[in-house]
């Protein structure tokens, strides 16, 4: 990968065995826009801010959160371009499994070759982390899941999660809030006041993103009239 | 090679500093504003028009070698603003790569495939090592068979996204002010009162009156979704307008 001149990984320890280049990664998605995600008892959400660097830029152009196969679906907190690599890579592994098996690939496989990924940008030669961190939310066979995977590569299953800037008060917020037998909507409504939270200014539809899947399998994003409908039966 | 904690090699290729930025894609925003020249590009109803700085460094140029405004195809152009060199060979690939999608797949490259393909080609050299990133910043226009007028811009950290109006270079933030206010309440400008918002932009950031002959114009309009690059007689006509209507 990469020219010859740099076949040398850019990811070494630290002489206290640290991967600095992996923490500073880490620190990057540490200041990115908030996003989280809520396990339900039958279904995911995941909900990002959508914080535009001015008006003049056309909301309607910007999707953060993005469809990975029918039933699953990821968003990020970090560097965007970045995540369109990571999307782009994961839709063709779902596709190229789906040719092999026949079968649309299992939330937990999809995860883990994302995180091969990622791992593999931390040890190659002339390259850099990504500086991302998704929130995988799938439903199949085995459930509602959702997952985060880290710029190291490594990724955990959660019952609720939160990245980016405000990420210990939404998951402070979240512990006192989740209970198991959460249904989907009140995970919905859990997670826009979770984002209300750290919001700075005033939230609207057009300033959040929530995707959603439920029982039906398929992952929806919600468009910004929906997700004005949500937010008025929070007040 | 020291590269513990950086080793102060994070300001020279595209790895983290210890605060989680990329010093060299901030240097490539640097080098875009440092090229001195500011460009604004508004989209109308209708239309979409593009105008930059015609700086000619040295009376001996031949001014009409000198240009930032480039057809990609015959209904996409690009506008560059930044370093002159970058963004040559980024139009020689966006061509090629514009005219096999439509070898390809049988029709023209859309707005945002265009965009997001020059995005997604940034985003590698903020993550390679071997390439820098480019020190250009671009305007993509053109009409989208579905979505109407669509102006895009992508950055050298990859990122892009379509715009009612912006603007890029030196004099960057000033004209974001002034076009937020006026498309505050979403106009829906015709094609003159786009051409000219975006010449009267200019003006009004850079605090002179222009000559035909000192700027570029480039536009797309719906009716007949052709990239034209205006002639000065075309522009003259503009800048008279603007002047007798204020």
């Amino acid at each position: 990968m990469g020219d010859s001149q740099y076949s040398f990984s850019l990811t070494t320890f630290s002489p206290s065995g640290k991967l600095v280049q992996i923490e500073h990664a880490l620190t990057a998605v540490g200041s990115g826009q908030t996003s989280l995600g809520i396990k339900a008892s039958n279904g995911v959400v995941i909900a990002t801010e959508k914080k535009l660097p001015s008006i003049l830029v056309d909301e309607a152009s910007v999707q953060k959160i993005q469809t990975l196969t029918p039933n699953i679906g990821v968003v990020y907190s970090g560097m965007g371009p970045d995540s369109r690599v990571l999307v782009r890579k994961s839709r063709k592994q779902a596709e190229q499994y789906y040719r092999l098996y026949k079968e649309p690939i299992p939330v937990t496989q999809l995860v883990r070759e994302t995180a091969t990924v990622m791992q593999e940008f931390t040890q190659s030669g002339g390259v850099r982390p990504f500086g991302v961190s998704l929130l995988v939310a799938g439903y199949d066979d085995k459930g509602p899941q959702l997952y985060q995977v880290d710029p190291s590569g490594s990724y955990f299953s959660w019952k609720a999660s939160a990245m980016g800037k405000n990420v210990s008060n939404a998951k402070s917020f979240l512990e006192k809030r989740y209970t198991e037998e959460m249904e989907l909507d009140d995970a919905v409504h859990t997670a826009i006041l979770t984002l209300k939270e750290g919001f700075e200014g005033q939230i609207s539809g057009k300033n959040i993103e929530i995707g959603v899947i439920g029982n039906d399998r398929i992952f929806k994003v919600l468009s910004p009239s929906e997700v004005e409908d949500y937010l008025q039966e929070a007040e | 090679m020291s590269r513990g904690s950086g080793g102060g090699y994070d300001r020279h290729i595209t790895i983290f500093s210890p605060e989680g930025r990329l010093y060299q894609v901030e240097y490539a925003f640097k080098a875009v504003k440092a090229a001195g020249v500011t460009s604004i590009g508004v989209r109308g109803k209708d239309s979409v028009c593009v105008v930059t700085q015609k700086k000619v460094p040295d009376k001996l140029l031949d001014q009409t070698s000198v240009t930032l405004l480039f057809p990609i195809t015959k209904y996409l152009g690009l506008l560059a603003t930044g370093i002159t060199a970058d963004a040559r060979t980024l139009v020689q690939q966006a061509r090629n790569e514009a005219a096999e999608f439509r070898f390809r797949y049988g029709y023209e490259m859309p707005v945002d495939v265009l965009a997001r393909w020059i995005a997604d080609k940034s985003q590698v050299y903020t993550q390679h090592a071997y390439m820098r990133p480019l020190g250009v910043v671009a305007m993509i226009l053109g009409i989208d068979e579905e979505k109407g007028p669509q102006l895009f811009k992508c950055d050298p950290a990859g990122h892009f996204f379509g715009h009612k109006a912006t603007s890029a270079g030196g004099k960057e933030q000033e004209a974001i002010n002034f076009l937020e206010k006026k498309m505050k309440n979403d106009p829906e400008f015709t094609y003159e009162e786009t051409v000219q918002t975006a010449i009267s932009a200019l003006q009004s950031v850079l605090q002179e009156d222009f000559k035909a002959s000192e700027i570029e114009v480039g536009v797309v309009r719906k009716e007949d979704q052709i990239f034209k690059v205006l002639s000065t007689d075309e522009i003259d006509e503009h800048l008279t307008a603007i002047s007798e209507r204020d």
